[in-house]
């Protein structure tokens, strides 16, 4: 019975993480070109409702997740659009996108199906496939916590090491990198930082319309209204703590996962199902602060030395 | 074989202002050429158009005798022309090897061949005997070694001629001796460098030939060997026009700021004021000459409060001003022209009226009870804009429409009449008009005699320091390093010796003038 | 010269109407595709606020909390922080001000009961404020990023409290006990929702405009908002002023939670957070941060949400559409490059044109 609980937290830790992750990882992305990814949120919630769209009309999900991704990128292409083309102030364009995705999937939700918050019953939708691998299936304990979960679960994982090595050793990578710490000193070697920054936002929005693929096709099997629900900024504070590191804010990521089931968890029991849900998000101040009065002194004593 | 050439060349900025006159002057393969002169006589708008980073009006640029156009930094590094900026464009949180190669990787696998990249660093390095670790972290290493992966950065493109802009400025002596080394070996490889500099013992020691610009004109090349260091300060610093302020001689009163062995490391590290101690008195200007970099601003940052200091003390007005607010200090009495009047002196979208106002709007005499008072406000700026003769449509437009100088004029109207006794003057005429600059001028002298305040005077500007001041101090590297007691009977070309560091006053002879 | 003045003055304002123009045309372009019957769904969308007395009443009681959080963010967004807690900060001063008007209905005096609800108001917004307020000046944490998570706190909270402190269990609704009716705002303009919370905002905005432009505080907050370096180098406090103003533009919201509430239910039912923080960053944004503007630009958005809310009844389109409309003005205003070849256009033309005329003269 014990068992039974912690494993199953346990999975639950790894399901709830899966959207944070790539969350985290669309700002970590974005992070390291020395931007500041707010609309992680937009990009899931597009990516979530075009999926469901998609896959329900072609009745593939390979198709639906395809475009999932590729509503992400556009989202994060309208960014780049706005802020560097049209020299839009970044942090206000990034709040006129998630108000106008916030209704806007709404209202192309309503105009394909009449539907004004929850798709499921006018969109047979199709999920993505759960694997369960077969060695590890049958191990105690780490089998049912590990196994069985999401195909993106795994992707999850795969996409923040991908995305390490893509960060550190691929010569874009590096100049993503470049262009974040010093876009001047990147600029005087020939790199176009413009050129960069579409990239880092094409690539932000592509991990973030995966995650919004995982909310609609794994998580759920259908589009809710404002379903993202704030994971694109709790993303945004994983990515933060560790300075854009992937595999870092993947574990960041993790711990608010944590929070979630834990409040998931408690929500079965008598406490205030409320209270609880505010776990996560004070978590994700609290452990801001921490690092962030951290990274300060860091900073400062560097200075002074 | 003439490695660089650069012929008539003249650069006007788009406000009016000639950088460079029909500047000619030239580079010999293997040769370490200095470039010397005062600030803003041009050295750097010309590295700048040598760099492709300014387009000129006029001139031509021949690289090994071909004529060439040179129209972005890219270019000039692809025609061999190398720069090592001041502030350096690395990345601390890379390699080495990352650095030197960045835009060039290495690849393998469509990976970056982070092993080829720290090989050919590695040789590199060590070819030039470098000394450096092609693996470390740039954020950990010295600023001599971060110079050094500039320079590796400028080489492994192909650089044939390499531009340093001033960099001793940030190295200690032993770093600069080994700096020098390794120029003298890239000499022997026949590479070309040019060398700007002040520190005359250096260019004395470093270099072949010496091309002198003073105020945007090209005073000559000449070879070392027939100069002395005495004789590049005299083509350097120079009075073109000389300038006459009327002024009687001074009556100090009783000592209004006492500065008493300021002390500051600022945020790189480095010492940038050791020691300082100086008294200005009621009725006198004192003047503080030096080349610029050498702790004037952080002098002018740390009397007004704008940063913290080491040790020391500054009193104004027999109080000590250590900790205190800003706004406290300024009510002791101190008045600050910055010298950057456009991020520090004024609010660019504030009107000329909020600007003038700015320091004294909520005082008791100007509020309305706890309201503002815009009729007091408008009366207060009326009346400083005719003292002033600020030239504006109206006192409500916003100040970034004015003109460099009238904006200027409004920083000063505002700070002399603050009722301080003590003003800082922080390069107070830089970039504006003649007309404005005399004007500020006389009437920062007019103040200090009628008003009986207290001046200090920071300026580049070698007419200004001479004729404004009474008595005169020289900072170099942080100290004061000469002082005059009457600024207006000392030679230019003994001054330009304090301040490019070829003499040095000892403790006894300042005595008495601090 | 004085012509490019001119020009950048005036330009400002034709760029906003542009952007609500382009905005506008943008979302008639999409009514009309998604509508079978397109013409009436526009006509509805653009007359329709003004096609009865009731409906124009309607525009008027939109723009009362929204007047109340755009005054908040002409505060915030006056020194460049991108506060956004105005949002959560509704919920709370609602959410306590029930509470309090709940406890002490027929207790204390329905006059001064009232001040202390709004006065509870007052200081949730302010508490609310002033947490993401000190996470960035203190220990330098992104406000933005801080704000937005106490927006979820704060609406977790407040949902915990209705829901386990304030029920009514007798309701059919998620809805709390009712308070004194007296508290409740009256009607101030007879067949219409309009309440008395009108009068309440627009009171603020005079507050708000006369704190901005005529006391030494909203002097300095503006300073420091347009040159930090400026404001340190001439004595004023940047830290404190910067905290100051968000907990005063806290303030401001958390009352608007408190007068929507009053003004337009008998019992506290909040579930959700209600956009109006959203709005209000919106509003400060056209109205250049300048309170006195609030009221023109809430009107605006009003007037566009009560169509929406029109369309919404009319034809079952749902109402969110306004949000694309919003986003693309705000993009559209933040975006400098907009127009701008427009502008150098002009003032290259009125250059040109001058230069003629004086050599014509010469």
């Amino acid at each position: 019975m014990n068992i039974r609980l912690i494993t199953s937290f346990g999975f639950s830790v790894l399901r709830l993480s899966t959207p944070l992750i790539f969350a985290a990882l669309s700002a970590a992305v974005c992070q390291k070109a020395g931007l500041f990814n707010m609309a992680a949120e937009s990009m899931m919630l597009w990516g979530a409702l075009i999926g469901v769209i998609v896959s329900g009309a072609t009745h593939s999900a390979l198709i639906g997740f395809l475009a999932a991704v590729l509503a992400g990128a556009v989202t994060g292409v309208l960014i780049w659009v706005a802020t560097v083309k049209g020299k839009a102030d970044l942090m206000l364009a990034q709040i006129a996108i998630n108000l106008a995705s916030s209704g806007g999937t709404i209202f192309l939700l309503f105009a394909l199906t009449g539907e004004k918050s929850n798709s499921a019953v006018a969109i047979k939708s199709l999920a993505l496939p759960k694997i369960a691998i077969p060695g590890l299936k049958s191990v105690p304990v780490i089998g049912p916590i590990l196994s069985g979960h999401n195909i993106l679960t795994y992707g999850a994982i795969v996409a923040a090491i991908l995305l390490s090595i893509f960060i550190r050793r691929t010569k874009t990578g590096l100049h993503i990198r470049a262009v974040g710490e010093n876009p001047h000193a990147a600029e005087s070697v020939g790199i176009s930082v413009p050129r960069i920054y579409l990239l880092a936002w094409t690539l932000s929005g592509i991990l973030g319309g995966i995650g919004g693929a995982f909310m609609s096709m794994g998580y759920l099997t259908s589009f809710t209204k404002d379903m993202v629900a704030g994971r694109g900024y709790i993303g945004l504070s994983a990515s933060s703590m560790v300075g854009g590191s992937p595999i870092g804010a993947m574990f960041c990521a993790l711990i608010f996962g944590v929070a979630d089931a834990v409040s998931n968890q408690l929500q079965l029991t008598n406490a205030p199902a409320d209270l609880v849900l505010m776990l996560p998000y004070i978590v994700t101040i609290v452990v801001l602060v921490v690092i962030s009065v951290i990274n300060y002194n860091r900073a400062n004593r560097k200075a002074k030395a | 074989m003439e490695a660089l050439k650069m012929e008539n060349i003249t650069k006007i900025y788009p406000n009016g202002f000639v950088a460079n006159k029909g500047i000619t002057f030239s580079v010999q393969q293997g040769e370490i050429h200095a470039l010397v002169g005062e600030n803003g006589a041009g050295k750097t708008t010309l590295m700048k158009v040598l760099f492709g980073m300014e387009q000129p009006q006029e001139g031509a640029i021949y690289v090994n005798e071909k004529k060439v156009k040179i129209s972005s930094p890219l270019e000039a590094i692809e025609l061999g022309v190398g720069m090592v900026h001041q502030h350096f464009m690395l990345l601390p949180s890379m390699t080495v090897a990352q650095n030197v190669t960045l835009g060039m990787e290495p690849r393998k696998n469509g990976l970056v061949d982070t092993q080829k990249a720290v090989q050919i660093t590695q040789e590199m390095s060590d070819k030039y005997r470098f000394g450096l670790d092609a693996t470390a972290r740039v954020g950990d290493l010295s600023v001599g070694l971060m110079q050094k992966v500039e320079i590796l950065k400028a080489l492994i493109r192909g650089a044939k001629v390499l531009i340093l802009d001033e960099p001793t400025a940030v190295l200690t002596p032993q770093e600069t001796r080994e700096l020098f080394e390794q120029l003298k070996l890239l000499r022997t490889e026949g590479h070309s460098v040019i060398f700007i500099s002040h520190k005359l013992e250096e260019v004395m020691e470093l270099c072949d030939n010496v091309t002198v610009l003073r105020h945007g004109y090209c005073n000559g090349t000449h070879p070392i060997s027939e100069l002395d260091a005495a004789g590049i300060s005299r083509l350097m610093v120079g009075r073109d026009v000389v300038l006459k302020i009327e002024k009687e001689d001074p009556k100090p009163g009783k000592p209004i700021l006492e500065v008493r062995n300021l002390t500051r490391t600022n945020a790189e590290g480095k010492k940038t004021l050791n020691d300082v101690s100086f008294t200005i008195h009621e009725g006198e200007v004192l003047g503080i000459a030096g080349v610029e970099g050498n702790g004037q601003s952080d002098l002018s940052d740390s009397i007004s409060g704008m940063v913290s200091y080491d040790s020391g003390t500054v009193k104004l007005n027999g109080k000590d001003l250590k900790g205190m607010k800003i706004v406290d200090i300024r009510s002791a009495g101190m008045s600050v022209i910055p010298e950057d009047r456009m991020t520090v002196g004024c609010v660019n979208d504030l009107s000329v009226q909020d600007n003038a106002i700015a320091d004294r709007f909520d005082k008791k005499e100007n509020m309305n009870g706890i309201f503002l008072d815009k009729k007091k406000a408008k009366s207060i700026t009326d009346a400083l804009i005719k003292e002033f003769e600020i030239s504006c449509d109206s006192q409500d437009e916003a100040i970034r429409f004015l003109s460099g100088g009238n904006i200027q004029k409004v920083v000063v109207a505002r700070e002399f009449t603050s009722g301080a006794n003590f003003v800082v003057a922080n390069q107070p005429t830089r970039g504006v008009d003649v007309g404005t600059a005399e004007m500020i001028r006389k009437y920062l002298v007019r103040q200090t005699r009628e008003k009986g305040i207290g001046s200090l005077l920071i300026s580049a500007d070698l007419n200004e320091i001479l004729e404004v001041s009474d008595r005169l101090l020289v900072m170099r590297q942080g100290r004061i390093v000469a002082a005059f007691p009457k600024a207006n009977v000392v030679d230019v070309d003994e001054l330009g010796e304090y301040m490019l560091g070829i003499r040095t006053m000892t403790a006894q002879e300042m005595e008495g003038v601090l | 010269m004085n012509n490019a003045k001119k020009i950048e003055t005036w330009f400002d304002l034709v760029r906003i109407l542009v952007a609500v123009l382009v905005a506008y045309a943008i979302a008639l372009v999409i009514l009309a595709l998604i509508s079978d019957d397109p013409l009436y769904v526009i006509q509805q969308f653009i007359v329709g606020p003004f096609s009865s007395f009731r409906r124009f009443g309607n525009i008027l009681s939109t723009m009362i909390p929204i007047i109340f959080t755009g005054i908040c963010m002409c505060f915030v967004y006056a020194i460049n922080k991108f506060n956004l807690v105005g949002e959560g900060a509704v919920n709370l001063g609602g959410c306590l001000s029930a509470c309090v008007a709940i406890a002490l209905s027929n207790k204390v005096p329905a006059w001064l009961l009232l001040i202390i609800v709004l006065v509870v108001g007052c200081l949730a917004g302010m508490a609310a404020s002033l947490i993401p307020a000190l996470a960035d000046q203190i220990f330098h944490a992104d406000v933005c990023v801080v704000s937005l998570m106490m927006n979820y706190i704060l609406l977790y909270l407040t949902n915990y409290i209705l829901k386990y402190r304030i029920k009514d269990p007798g309701s059919s609704i998620t809805a709390s006990y009712k308070w004194a009716p007296a508290l409740k705002f009256r009607n101030i303009i007879p067949k219409t929702s309009v309440h008395a919370g009108l009068i309440v905002a627009l009171i603020c905005v005079v507050l708000a405009a006369v704190l901005f432009y005529k006391m030494s505080f909203g002097f300095k907050m503006r300073i420091v908002g347009l040159n930090p370096v400026f404001a340190k180098y001439i004595g004023i406090p940047v830290v404190s002023t910067i905290i100051l103003a968000q907990v005063i533009g806290g303030a401001f919201a958390g009352l608007g939670g408190t007068v929507q509430v009053l003004g337009m239910f008998s019992s506290y039912q909040w579930t959700a957070l209600t956009g109006y923080g959203f709005d209000g960053l919106m509003i400060a944004v056209l109205a250049r941060k300048n309170p006195a503007l609030v009221p023109l630009s809430a009107f605006l958005i009003a007037y566009i949400r009560t169509g929406a809310d029109i369309v919404s009844r009319t034809t079952d389109i749902p109402p969110e559409f306004v949000s694309i409309i919003q986003g693309i003005i705000i993009v559209l205003v933040a975006a400098e490059m907009f127009l701008s070849g427009f502008k150098r256009r002009l003032i290259f033309n009125s250059a040109k044109k001058a230069l003629a005329e004086k050599e014509g003269k010469a």
